[in-house]
């Protein structure tokens, strides 16, 4: 079905859902018009946002706002969920190479207030839980767990500590202590080996000591036991083999819908649609088998759309290198309103798109991954890689977003504006974005215009 | 070489044996750290602020929490050969946990060579063990029969000089009256100590300081291990197994030491000291409440002083309403 990609609001997604059933969309058991999503579970947001008109981003939209309800009813079918938080991508990578384990990251409740428009409370009951608005918004986890309303709640948890964030180191040591035990494992703070170190490559173009690796390769075998008991059988190395070989075929169709995407003359798809589908890496949003359809199909689309040169942005927009995920997902259209194109991203997880090594022992394997997570390391790495990104994808402006409360901003943006700096000079603006953003939204809009004109006034005539 | 510690769970006797002198940060961090951005710890600029003030000391940051490492990253950023940032594991259930100490116990080693310090033999790391383990008895004897100004002074003293005091005769110093509260937090700078004079005016009185580095930062005893054991791998289980923070995960150690000690000094109610932008501490504010069912008053703290008037109005506040 041909049809000239547009950027929808949820009202005439409806009527563009009818055109598609009418032609006789097949979709999967999720499927179904996105306007539910607003009326089952009081996501509000969706009404104020502009989605891809194509059946392949309704089923990406359709994939995401389900994850709870097939979370549970998977539990109803007898598979054990596993809360995996914080290492964001190789935990469940495990899990999901045990026969009926689901994992999934609570830390997904960081958009519940964006998406309800607060109308949840969450963060208000975050805040009587003793986390107030000087932790990231990922508090809001804390109320999920208790009330029940949000995630179910998993039959084991498992959290990475040490080199992680302290927002949610401390919120997941309260989570604990009202009475959620949890599997904590050690992450180190990656470094750089001292000269004559024994040291290992990592996925990303890293390099680690081989003793943090160790160290993580036995924590990840912990772990895997715990896995094992729940499963109710061991977490062998064909078994994993076989997971890395299923977490690498996601990891490489993302690979090529980004490359599809940020590599375009013009945007076959919009920011909003690849911030989601990156997302989906992370833990192939709790249905591993489903993840590679999803995004095949969108990687489909992107491709038919990149062929016949139908853009859903216009082609002289500015292309911009967005830096971490924004808390409310309303900034993503706005980078389009303004003028922007995504045509990178660094959303905090890059170690879970590179490829897992598949010619090392698995844990080998899985250890050096997580410990390629731009958030264990230094920041002047993760600086690196965006200046890498940003001359492959041609970028012209950069976008860091600031999550209110986070630990880490106040002191990433200097290393990754000084390296940008220095390497490419490209123009650059520092935003903070609260989970609904709306009363922001001037201020943003200026502030991002305002880069994307000195970006435009650099180009070539 | 001056080598600045920011942790009191990193051992200052590899420091000394390796010939170079242990200095702690509290007491030397600048009044004034340079403009703290919004989210920040002020503690953790403020170090930034001790690396540059000192340019021939070396500083040793630890990974307690993402605010110092980050603050380390941006002293190495500007000078690598003299910072060193020691992974210091938040758990400590796991071999992989100890090991990690261990080995960084064993890297900061190598750290203070490249520095000029000669690498020690065992029986040098011995007798240095020996000395600070003198030491540290002789400093928890004054810390026991001196007011908590007194024993927050004493406590700087040696962490920064290796210097303990010697402990007057018992009924020397009179033992202060007033409602007994628990001292608990992050890191109390001798910039804050009129905190004790605050706490003592409104009628209250610190019979337990859990701040940094109060009471909780002091190890046990060390046992001396015998001339065949290697010295440095038991020196390091043994700050490994006796550190108490809030940092680790679980950090049931912390509350552990801290129950018996509540209840056996009496306490009525708990101050919080948290730095602005320091998550790890704040979060516990709840913590602390549901476990011990004591009131609790959060300060926050920043570098330069306590926070004034308003401050002395909430502890006279808190203070009443233990009577
Ligand atoms: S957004 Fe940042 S501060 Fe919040 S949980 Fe994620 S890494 Fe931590
Ligand atoms: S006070 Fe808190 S945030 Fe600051 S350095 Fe200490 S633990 Fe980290």
């Amino acid at each position: 079905m041909t049809h000239s990609p547009l950027q929808l609001t949820l009202t005439e997604w409806d009527q563009r859902y009818a055109e598609l059933a009418r032609a006789g969309l097949r979709e999967p058991w999720y499927g179904g018009p996105l306007a539910r999503h607003v009326e089952r579970e009081n996501n509000e947001r969706l009404r104020r946002l502009r989605f891809d008109s194509s059946a392949a981003a309704l089923r990406l939209w359709n994939f995401l706002l389900t994850e709870n309800e097939r979370l549970r009813t998977a539990r109803a079918q007898g598979d054990r969920l596993v809360g995996t938080m914080k290492d964001l991508g190789t935990v469940p990578v495990m899990a999901c190479a045990l026969p009926k384990v689901r994992p999934f990251y609570p830390d997904g409740a960081w958009w519940t207030p964006c998406l309800m428009e607060c109308s949840d409370r969450l963060l208000v009951q975050a805040d009587a839980l003793g986390t107030d608005p000087s932790f990231c918004p990922v508090r809001a986890m804390l109320p999920a767990f208790l009330n029940d309303e949000h995630f179910p709640r998993p039959d084991l948890l498992i959290c990475s500590t040490g080199a992680v964030c302290d927002d949610f180191s401390a919120i997941a040591q309260r989570l604990e202590r009202l009475g959620h035990p949890i599997l904590w494992w050690e992450m180190p703070r990656r470094r750089a080996p001292d000269p004559g170190e024994p040291a290992c490559d990592l996925p990303g173009g890293l390099i680690g000591p081989a003793g943090q690796v160790e160290c993580v390769r036995e924590e990840l075998q912990r772990v895997g036991v715990e896995l094992g008991k729940l499963a109710g059988c061991d977490l062998t190395h064909e078994r994993i083999r076989a997971g890395i070989r299923s977490a690498n075929q996601i990891r490489r169709q993302l690979q090529t819908l980004r490359q599809t995407v940020y590599a375009a003359p013009g945007a076959p798809l919009p920011a909003l649609e690849m911030l989601i589908a990156e997302m989906l890496a992370v833990h192939f949003c709790s249905d591993r088998g489903e993840c590679l359809p999803v995004l095949a199909e969108l990687a489909t689309e992107a491709t038919r759309r990149v062929a016949t040169r139908q853009f859903v942005i216009p082609d002289d927009a500015v292309r911009v290198f967005w830096v971490n995920p924004v808390a409310d997902l309303r900034a993503m259209n706005l980078l389009e309103a303004c003028g922007g194109r995504l045509c990178g991203s660094d959303f905090m997880f890059t170690h879970a798109l590179d490829l897992i090594p598949e010619d090392l022992p698995p844990f080998e394997a899985l250890a050096r991954t997580a410990l390629a997570d731009p958030m264990v390391g230094p920041a002047q790495d993760r600086a690196r890689r965006i200046v890498d990104d940003c001359r492959r994808f041609k970028i012209e402006a950069v976008v860091i977003a600031r999550i209110p409360g986070a630990s880490h901003c106040p002191w990433e943006g200097n290393p990754i504006r000084e390296r940008i700096a220095d390497k490419l000079a490209l123009p650059i603006v520092e935003i903070e974005i609260p989970p609904v953003c709306d009363a922001l939204l001037p201020t943003l809009r200026t502030r991002i215009e305002a880069v994307l004109e000195i970006a435009r006034a650099r180009r070539e005539p | 070489m001056e080598v600045f510690l920011t942790s009191p769970w990193v051992p200052a006797e590899i420091i000394r044996a390796h010939g170079h002198r242990p200095r702690s940060a509290w007491p030397a961090t600048p009044n004034r750290a340079s403009a703290v951005p919004e989210g920040v710890c002020s503690f953790a600029q403020s170090l930034l602020s001790l690396a540059e003030s000192h340019p021939d000391a070396a500083l040793v940051f630890t990974t307690a929490c993402d605010q110092m490492r980050r603050a380390a990253d941006a002293a190495l950023a500007r000078s690598r050969s003299r910072i060193f940032l020691f992974n210091l594991p938040a758990t400590w259930q796991s071999p992989a946990a100890r090991n990690l100490y261990r080995a960084e116990c064993a890297r900061l080693g190598r750290f203070l060579t490249t520095l000029g310090g000669p690498h020690p033999k065992a029986e040098d790391l011995l007798s240095v063990m020996i000395d600070q383990e003198n030491r540290r008895a002789a400093l928890r004897q004054f810390i026991q029969r001196h007011p908590a100004r007194l024993a927050a002074e004493a406590l700087a003293g040696f962490y920064s000089e290796g210097i303990v005091p010697t402990a007057p005769p018992t009924d020397a110093i009179p033992v202060p009256r007033g409602i007994p509260v628990a001292l608990i937090g992050g890191p109390l700078l001798p910039s804050q100590w009129s905190l004790f004079d605050d706490l003592e005016s409104t009628g209250g009185r610190v019979v337990l300081n859990a701040t940094e580095p109060g009471e909780r930062c002091l190890p046990p005893p060390c046992p001396i291990p015998s001339p065949e054991q290697p010295p440095l791998p038991a020196l390091a289980d043994h700050y490994f197994d006796h550190a108490v923070d809030a940092f680790h995960r679980p950090n049931t150690r912390f509350y552990d030491w801290l129950g018996p000690r509540l209840h056996e000094r009496q306490v009525r109610g708990l101050v919080l000291w948290v730095h602005v932008g320091c998550d790890l501490w704040r979060a516990e504010a709840a913590s602390l409440r549901d476990a011990f069912h004591l009131p609790l008053l959060t300060l926050d703290a920043h570098v330069e002083s306590t926070g004034g008037l308003r401050d002395t109005n909430r502890l006279a506040a808190f203070i009443e309403s233990l009577q």
